[in-house]
């Protein structure tokens, strides 16, 4: 056994040391090895048109027909009291109020913890509702008890972060990775010139959204922003002082080539932002990223950073709701294409039951201030 | 003269039992309440669901009762039921172990990772307290970097009985508990080893002058707590289809809760099974009974908190009356 442990190692080790060799060689550092799909260039539809993929999502077992009646439907976010999870709350507010034939509440557990989230699940479909919205904290762990609302007729739909797609009707997919790397790099071509030299902080080579993320920026710069020069990609956790580090020793390390910072978390972009602005750099260095508004106001009041890359939670969460109202009514149901939702207009299906919210919003120093999470 | 009857009548039931009876009835109370507001909480289907979402606190909660009696702590049991639930992945993804063997290799990981703290804790006499941080620290972060924050999927059909299936319309979980409780209380009530606890906890010096294997007993408690650790997230990863570094985190607070409620004394020499498990039971009911009754979440613990202090208040306001 021990012998067998050995080779195991050794195997796992020499695998992992070619397959960081082998992608070191073509993609940019932090890039996976799936394959990708860059949008087109320049303006125009966010999404790519929706691939022919049938529907994989699940059906609840025989729902009470509700069509047009009043409905009880209820939210459980990977956790309650934070900004983000408040707007998303804000905007199934606002849809039911719309709608009128809707009542939405928001509960769930204070931690991001998938045990409290399920049992916070569990408890409501024993209490008995018409419908779930959840925000998985993990995308498996989730399934079972989602599967089990499905079986006595609840409806399920989910919004921000995924469950594996035969345990819910829809998911609300608040951008898709190639509409998040077109939005990134459109924006620094934008303030850094075609021929702009960049580099990239992220959370870790292996961090699955920020790889995926840096797949498609590379494949669509490749495609769309050819002269732009990628320098390098550098790891920093999700670390505030290790991101302000690893910044400034890019500033430096780089002097007058770096023209631009990608940031790809919410903890990196600020502190990329920092970074700049305590080396004097703002204004010669860009810095575009995904972040959180909160967390971004200061530097663009002060013109340091132009434009932060996020979805609208508000929209999501609006989204979600009428998403809903649409599967109970009948009107969303599997081979649907696309679906209404109120002010957002109508909605593509994509993946085969997810709905896209569209195009990556772009926080700037006009909008910034409406948002507060 | 009928004073003193009465002091002799109290003696020959010693007050941990009122403890526990008012405890138990307490909880009663509590239930027909709850059960009242709310047709849905006193059925079968509830409360047998509420048996699967004990069992993982309930398991390791047995031990820690054995421990707190000892006048000991582990705080580092959720951490450990972390770091089992990685190896018992990783140990099937990577090395290529049948599941059974990675199932074995899991609880054995556990059973060292508390026979560690119980040998620093009797050879180094570093205090429990202490060394179980320390550990907390320690073995989350093993499980953070042997799994590299990746969680591992897709296991056969028949490792999710434990998680769940039933039998005869019981949660399997619950079955295991349930004979484990058993086990724990014959154990700790009815053999030497379980006087050694209380013998331990009550006056430590006392039982080692009285050539009591005191750090032989610590040994192996530590040693089942973290075994049942390693339990607690075979059933865990079996309930939830997928293993993640951060399992477990937080329930060491949810079990020392129940122990404590339970009435064990935290500075040790008292505590029963039974309470223990009256305490676990009161707690998730509460929780559930609210929750079905409309609580919203934030609330909830609130009003957990208050009903533990009440409890506990009344509970111990009671005994003094009657000392």
């Amino acid at each position: 056994m021990k012998s067998r442990f050995l080779l195991a190692t050794t195997a796992a080790l020499a695998l992992a040391a070619w397959t960081t060799q082998a992608s070191a060689a073509s993609k940019w550092d932090g890039a996976d090895d799936l394959p990708t799909s860059p949008l087109a260039c320049g303006a125009g539809e966010a999404a790519a048109p929706a691939a022919a993929k049938p529907y994989d999502g699940g059906q609840p077992t025989n729902p009470p027909n509700k069509a047009g009646k009043e409905i009880t439907i209820v939210d459980v976010p990977k956790l309650i009291g934070i900004g983000y999870f408040n707007a998303t709350s804000k905007g199934m507010q606002d849809a039911a109020k719309e709608l009128g034939n809707v009542k939405v509440t928001t509960d769930g557990p204070t931690e991001a913890k998938i045990d409290e989230q399920i049992k916070f699940i569990d408890n409501y479909i024993t209490r008995g509702v018409d419908g779930i919205l959840f925000a998985a904290n993990d995308p498996v762990a989730i399934a079972p008890v989602l599967k089990k609302a499905l079986s006595k007729g609840v409806h399920v739909v989910g919004y921000d972060a995924n469950s594996t797609p035969d345990a819910r009707e829809w998911f609300v997919n608040q951008a898709e990775f190639n509409g998040i790397g077109k939005s990134m790099m459109d924006s620094m071509a934008k303030e850094i010139g075609e021929d702009g030299s960049f580099a990239i902080v992220t959370s870790t080579f292996t961090t699955p959204n920020q790889a995926r993320w840096i797949a498609e920026m590379q494949a669509y710069t490749e495609k769309c922003h050819p002269k732009m020069k990628w320098l390098e990609t550098v790891e920093a956790q999700e670390d505030n002082n290790l991101s302000f580090n690893q910044a400034t020793t890019l500033i430096n390390k780089y002097g007058d080539k770096l023209k631009g910072l990608f940031g790809m978390t919410s903890v990196a972009t600020p502190a990329s932002a920092e970074a700049v602005t305590k080396a004097g750099q703002c204004g010669k260095v860009a810095v575009v990223g995904l972040a959180t508004p909160n967390a971004m106001k200061p530097y663009l009041k002060t013109d340091c950073v132009k434009s932060v890359v996020l979805w609208n939670p508000i929209d999501l969460g609006y989204a979600a709701t009428y998403a809903m109202r649409a599967v109970v009514d009948g009107k969303l149901k599997p081979g649907s294409t696309s679906v209404e939702a109120g002010k957002l207009g109508k909605l593509n299906v994509v993946n085969g039951s997810e709905i896209l919210l569209g195009a990556p919003f772009i926080y700037t120093k006009e909008n910034i201030d409406k948002f507060d999470f | 003269m009928s004073l003193g009857v009465e002091t002799r009548a109290f003696r020959v039931s010693p007050w941990l039992k009122r403890h526990e009876t008012l405890l138990a009835l307490i909880l009663l109370i509590a239930l027909v309440g709850l059960g009242a507001f709310n047709d849905r909480f006193l059925t079968i289907d509830n409360l047998l669901d509420q048996g699967r979402f004990i069992s993982e606190i309930g398991l390791i909660a047995l031990p820690m009762t054995f421990i707190i009696i000892t006048g000991g702590i582990d705080l580092s049991v959720g951490a450990i039921v972390g770091l089992c639930a990685i190896m018992l992945g990783y140990s099937w993804k990577n090395f290529g172990f049948p599941l059974p063997l990675a199932i074995a290799f899991a609880l054995a990981v556990g059973a060292l990772a508390g026979f560690v703290n119980g040998l620093v804790i009797t050879r180094v006499k570093v205090p429990p307290l202490i060394m179980t941080i320390a550990t907390l620290a320690l073995y989350r972060g093993l499980a953070e970097g042997i799994s590299q924050a990746r969680s591992v999927r897709g296991y056969p059909e028949w490792f999710y009985f434990l998680g769940q299936g039933s039998v005869f319309g019981v949660p399997t979980q619950l079955l295991v508990l349930i004979v484990l409780i058993v086990i724990a209380g014959i154990a700790l009530d009815r053999t030497t080893f379980g006087r050694t606890l209380y013998a331990i906890g009550a006056n430590e010096t006392a039982a080692r002058f009285s050539a009591l294997p005191v750090d032989r007993v610590k040994l192996i408690v530590y040693t089942l707590s973290g075994l049942a650790s390693g339990l607690a997230a075979w059933v865990l990863v079996s309930r939830v289809t997928t293993t993640r570094m951060d399992m477990g985190a937080g329930y060491e607070l949810d079990v020392i809760a129940a122990v404590v409620l339970g009435g064990a004394s935290i500075f040790g020499g008292s505590g029963t099974i039974w309470g223990t498990v009256i305490g676990l039971v009161m707690i998730q009911l509460l929780k559930n009974g609210l929750a079905l009754t409309g609580v919203k979440g934030d609330a909830t613990i609130v009003v957990i908190g208050v009903a533990l202090i009440l409890s506990v208040l009344i509970a111990s306001s009671l005994e003094r009356r009657r000392d």
